[in-house]
């Protein structure tokens, strides 16, 4: 399965919620989707789940346009909003039976396609008790559980991880991969950036309705950090050396914005990997007493907000 | 057709694969789980009960046995009955509707296979099984009265499936409430609008009290009774009918046709109305039928018009999509799809089709239903409405173009409420305000055409009218005109017009 976002244009009135994008992720991948709010995301989502129609451009869903062929698109694709809608008086199972009848699955098929779900999403423990008396983390689960009853291909997830607790995201999070693993192509906006740097494959910054980077996580780390921050430590006692050790790095090249940060000292490297060996080389020969000296990774958050500024339309 | 005809034949095939409708199934566990409904019907039981027991214990006390005791109980139930069932079961399913529509709970079925036009069936099925419960739950008491004198069973038949009739006419018309795209605040006066026009339950039990009194045997060799009762229930199936169109084309998603159902239902019922119209003047003789139909499609003209101004000039590419390619077959799509230009067409066709067909069918018949003056006085109403509508299109266009379509229809409402009240305010502020001068002339204002304590002003009406939509007409001639060549199948990769944000 392969999704494509093709020149996606979405007006409301003047407003431009979505402007030109293009994007595309394949089957046992997940994307990462991240923004500002306001910047287009859930409009994104819903046009891709043939809620909303887009103003110009087209997604296609292993060919099939959203546009052209919305009834054939939707049979592809699950979407799991950011709160489960409320239905009172319904249970777990009757939700999850519900929308397999709307689906169009019968008979013995809906009954073994709604057992699966439950036990693949850990609900068959609760699948009696009613939605309202659910945690938000399991009212997530029977939300995706929902979205899956039909094993679309596609799966759109809007803010899944907001409000849950930690066990209930790492839950969440372990669920996204064994999905992955079953090839299905999933596209997940969230707010919680660690998160999605350790299960997302690849990565969509918006911010305004435009694109600002897309690509593998790995691409877009590498593309984004021109510049490393180093850290140095030194043994434990002899940080009476600090202001030393700031002056002489102020003093070193390849060296840039150098300060003291929580008992280490921080710099920025302009220059290569070389660089920074000559420099460790030549603060050891000066007696300095390092214990540490590592380059800080940057990570999808320090993208996000390098990139993005936290504009909306 | 042959497509058709074989999905047919495969769909009845496949019978034994027949499942209800999903929205059925999910509304019944609800409505079955929820203590609302459980609730409200044991405390139905328990005033049935009472009212049975209040009854054989008064008939008890007194020495003659009663005749009637058993048409008098069957009233009590019947009353009781219509209570619950026009008050309670509208109510739930409005609130269950809207409630859902607030959530945004009908997005995700968006996504699903089913279709706006099942779920608005699903919901009413399901209150027209919660209707049978409660029908169900108080037939053992009227068995009961059956088995005392004064009811016969073919009367309490009649009186159940008319009774049943009204209920499901007003579970629509609740549903519909319930999908109008509006505030919380809306909503609730819609509900006390809607509880205090429950109160036409007076009708069908003041109608089944005279059912009692005389008896349906009687009636029933007589075919005048055939043909009312046939024309009611119509009535009541058209009405319905109309709330779910409506219904289906509110939950539609913004990017869909939803003026077509709505149009096309429409025009049949104007359709049927007609020929049944003119039948009636056939049969009778007379043209009194005409003049029903005519009232009712002006009647039902100026709504359809306040919504069709209301209509957004832009076409979404999945109706785009669906334009006709063929110039004929567009000429009749351009009628009743989305958009403004459209519907005016159509309705000034339906308009002046009505007037033809109703003004020779009335010429040749006796029966004298519209004199000359009350012509005059619907073509000169016609004539402003359709004035008004126009000056409030080309006001949104001119001096709001950015703002939501439907602000076209509300400026009408204002255009006509703000001419007909300013005048009599400004003369109540320099104290001239009296009897004589609100009913002597004043031109525009649409009210005045019949509280005019003169008649022959209305020709001034007619022909101050008439100006003014030659106005309203050549002001929008050039925005109609854009439309109707803007009316066509999109070409490749061409961009669709901004959408409105969806309701």
């Amino acid at each position: 399965m392969k999704v494509q976002v093709q020149n996606l244009r979405k007006e409301f009135g003047r407003t431009v919620a979505v402007d030109d994008i293009s994007f595309g992720f394949d089957s046992g991948n997940i994307f990462g989707f991240v923004g500002p709010n306001g910047a287009g995301k859930t409009t994104t989502m819903r046009i891709i789940s043939t809620i909303d129609e887009p103003t110009a451009g087209d997604v296609l869903l292993n060919g099939v346009s959203v546009c052209e062929e919305p009834e054939l698109a939707r049979r592809t694709v699950g979407y799991v909003p950011d709160t489960l809608p409320a239905h009172p008086d319904i249970t777990v199972h009757e939700y999850l039976d519900f929308f397999a009848r709307a689906y169009g699955l019968r008979g013995r098929k809906r009954t073994q396609a709604v057992e699966a779900i439950e036990e693949f999403t850990s609900v068959t423990g609760i699948r009696e008790k009613l939605l309202k008396a659910l945690s938000k983390g399991m009212k997530q689960r029977v939300s995706l559980g929902r979205a899956l009853v039909y094993d679309p291909d596609v799966l759109v997830l809007d803010e899944p991880a907001a409000g849950l607790d930690p066990r209930a995201r790492v839950e969440l999070r372990e669920l996204l991969l064994l999905l992955a693993g079953r090839h299905k192509a999933i596209l997940i906006s969230s707010h919680i950036l660690t998160e999605l740097t350790e299960i997302c494959n690849g990565v969509v910054i918006i911010e305004r309705g435009k694109i600002l980077e897309t690509g593998t996580i790995d691409e877009v780390l590498k593309k984004n950090v021109s510049r490393r921050t180093v850290a140095i430590r030194l043994l434990e006692g002899n940080s009476h050396q600090n202001p030393q050790l700031l002056k002489e790095l102020l003093q070193t090249p390849f060296v840039e914005n150098a300060r003291e940060v929580t008992n280490e000292i921080h710099f920025d490297l302009t220059g290569d990997e070389s660089a920074a060996c000559d420099i460790l080389g030549a603060l050891i020969a000066k007696k300095f007493k390092i214990i540490e000296f590592r380059q800080t990774k940057a990570n999808l958050e320090d993208i996000f907000m390098s990139v993005t500024k936290g504009g909306v339309q | 057709m042959t497509a058709v005809l074989s999905r047919m034949r495969s769909h009845f095939a496949h019978w034994r694969e027949w499942e209800l409708n999903p929205i059925v199934i999910k509304e019944l566990r609800q409505g079955v789980r929820s203590w609302t409904v459980t609730g409200m019907l044991l405390l139905f039981l328990v005033v049935l009960f009472i009212a049975s027991l209040g009854f054989l214990i008064t008939e008890s006390l007194s020495v003659n046995a009663s005749v009637e005791l058993g048409g008098r109980m069957f009233t009590t139930f019947v009353v009781i009955l219509a209570g619950a069932s026009v008050f309670f079961i509208p109510l739930y399913t409005g609130v269950r509707v809207a409630s859902e529509r607030q959530a945004n709970g009908l997005d995700l079925l968006y996504v699903s296979t089913l279709s706006p036009a099942r779920i608005i069936l699903g919901k009413f099925l399901c209150s027209a099984y919660i209707v049978l419960l409660f029908f169900s739950a108080c037939m053992p008491f009227m068995a009961f009265t059956s088995l005392l004198r004064g009811v016969d069973m073919p009367t309490v038949l009649f009186i159940l499936a008319f009774l049943f009739l009204i209920v499901c006419a007003a579970n629509l018309v609740a549903i519909f409430l319930a999908c109008l795209p509006a505030s919380r605040p809306f909503k609730v006066l819609f509900a006390i609008a809607g509880f205090f026009l429950s109160f036409w339950i007076i009708l069908p039990i003041g109608f089944s009290f005279f059912i009692m009194r005389s008896g349906i045997g009687s009636m029933m060799s007589d075919p005048n009774f055939w043909i009312r009762v046939f024309l009611t229930a119509l009535l009541a199936v058209g009405i319905g009918g109309l709330f779910f169109v409506l219904s289906v084309a509110l939950i539609s998603p913004p990017s869909a046709n939803r003026a077509w159902p709505v149009r096309l239902y429409l025009t049949a019922c104007w359709l049927l109305g007609g020929g049944l119209a003119l039948g009636w003047c056939v049969r009778t003789g007379q043209s009194d039928g005409m003049g029903v139909w005519t009232y009712s499609t002006f009647a039902l003209l100026v709504p359809a018009l306040l919504v069709t101004i209301s209509n957004s000039d832009q076409f979404s590419f999945r109706v785009r999509r669906k334009i006709p390619g063929s110039r004929l077959k567009r000429w009749g799509a351009f009628l009743c799809f989305n958009g403004a230009a459209g519907g005016l067409c159509w309705l000034v066709l339906l308009a002046l089709a009505t007037g033809a067909i109703a003004f020779r069918a009335m010429a040749r018949l006796p029966g004298g239903a519209l004199d000359d003056d009350d012509w005059r006085k619907l073509i000169t109403l016609a004539l402003y409405v359709f004035a008004y509508s126009l000056t409030a299109l080309f006001l949104h266009r001119t001096f709001f173009p950015q703002r939501p379509a439907k602000l076209a229809g509300l400026l009408a409402v204002l255009l006509v409420a703000g001419w007909a009240l300013l005048p009599p305010a400004i003369l109540f502020f320099i104290n001239e305000l009296s009897w004589k001068t609100v009913d002597s002339l004043q031109l525009g204002n649409i009210f005045n055409v019949e509280f005019n304590r003169d008649s022959g002003h209305v020709v001034y009406h007619e022909y101050f009218a008439a100006g003014w939509l030659l106005l309203a007409v050549a002001l929008n001639l050039k925005w109609f005109l854009r439309q109707l060549q803007n009316f066509h199948p999109p070409a490749a990769a061409e961009p669709a017009p901004p959408a409105e944000r969806p309701a």
